[in-house]
């Protein structure tokens, strides 16, 4: 009867939102109750302020075991061989990023051109030159990926910049557009 | 015969739903310290609240997508999951808005950075969250299908 009451319709409208709101916080709780439990330690990490080195030292022991043997330069290393002017920079990050800014004469090389074997940018570089390879910021991994598909490739002097473009820019470095 | 025709389909949309949260909530789960890193990223958060925050959005996700897949608390999950993707879609504008270039963390099935599309894939969700929601309450309340 109700139901079909247009007259009653705003407040069985209100009284249903209002329950509805009630039960969320319901979910809100045991999701916050279930979350707490199974993740205190990292919970407890982040309280202390530790999480930043936490997760430093989680990322190293994974980059360890997941590319072992490929070798990486620091942000001053990599200034120096880019003011040496013997080694070639690839930008492993994705094209839009490549175009707006970039380490002066890098060129752009991507895992997934690397996966399609869209290689132009290696036409001619001998496989025992200098190349360094760097991605946006210090957690990002394709280049690491690119460098180890290089090393695979038989290019025998690769190294990854870890700290990437993000540093480079902050440290006040050239870079170049092409836009 | 109409109705019960339109019921199914919101059930089955409902379900459809609730699973891609459920995936993209076992994801997260699965990988805690992963999404602490993308959470940390978002540079919105102080960092002692970024632990809490990787430890219960998982669980909201589950939570909101099983009760909905299962048919418990329907509009309250839809609430739930709405909630979620409108803040979310705030902290994906603001993070464009600031010009960070970092991953969202959010793609369910590829990787995908903070940008137009990213946000794009956000308000679909929302819109079908709103949907559902509105479709639910005209149900109950007598309205249609």
């Amino acid at each position: 009867m109700l139901r079909n009451d247009p007259r009653e319709r705003p407040l069985m409208l209100r009284r249903l939102v209002l329950r509805d709101l009630a039960w969320a916080g319901f979910i809100l709780v045991v999701a916050c109750v279930f979350g707490l439990l199974q993740h205190w330690p990292l919970v407890r990490i982040s309280l202390e302020g530790n999480l930043r080195t936490h997760l430093e030292k989680l990322r190293t022991e994974r980059r360890e075991l997941k590319f072992q043997g490929v070798k990486t330069v620091s942000l001053f290393q990599a200034h120096d061989l880019l003011q040496q002017g013997q080694a070639l920079f690839l930008d492993a990050r994705p094209v839009e990023e490549y175009l707006e800014l970039h380490i002066p004469q890098a060129l752009n090389l991507t895992p997934e051109m690397l996966d399609k074997g869209e290689i132009q940018a290696l036409a001619g570089v001998a496989h025992e030159r200098q190349i360094v390879v760097y991605c946006g910021q210090v957690n990002c991994d394709a280049a690491l990926k690119v460098a180890e598909k290089l090393q695979s490739l038989g290019y025998t002097q690769v190294a990854a910049f870890l700290a990437g473009f993000r540093a480079w820019d902050e440290a006040g470095y050239p870079v170049d557009t092409k836009k | 015969m109409q109705i019960r025709g339109s019921r199914i389909w919101l059930r089955l949309l409902e379900i459809v739903f609730g699973g891609l949260f459920v995936y993209a909530g076992l994801q997260k789960n699965y990988h805690p310290y992963e999404f602490a890193e993308a959470v940390l990223a978002y540079q919105l958060i102080p960092e002692p609240l970024v632990g809490l925050t990787a430890a219960v959005l998982p669980w909201l996700e589950l939570a909101g997508g099983l009760c909905l897949m299962a048919g418990l608390k329907r509009r309250s999950c839809l609430v739930v999951l709405g909630f979620l993707s409108a803040m979310f879609m705030a902290v994906l504008i603001i993070t464009l808005a600031r010009g960070l270039k970092i991953d969202c963390g959010c793609g369910l099935f590829f990787q995908q950075q903070v940008g137009p599309a990213a946000i794009l894939e956000d308000g679909l969700i929302l819109l079908w969250a709103a949907g559902l929601y509105w479709w639910e309450v005209r149900k109950e309340l007598g309205g249609g299908g």
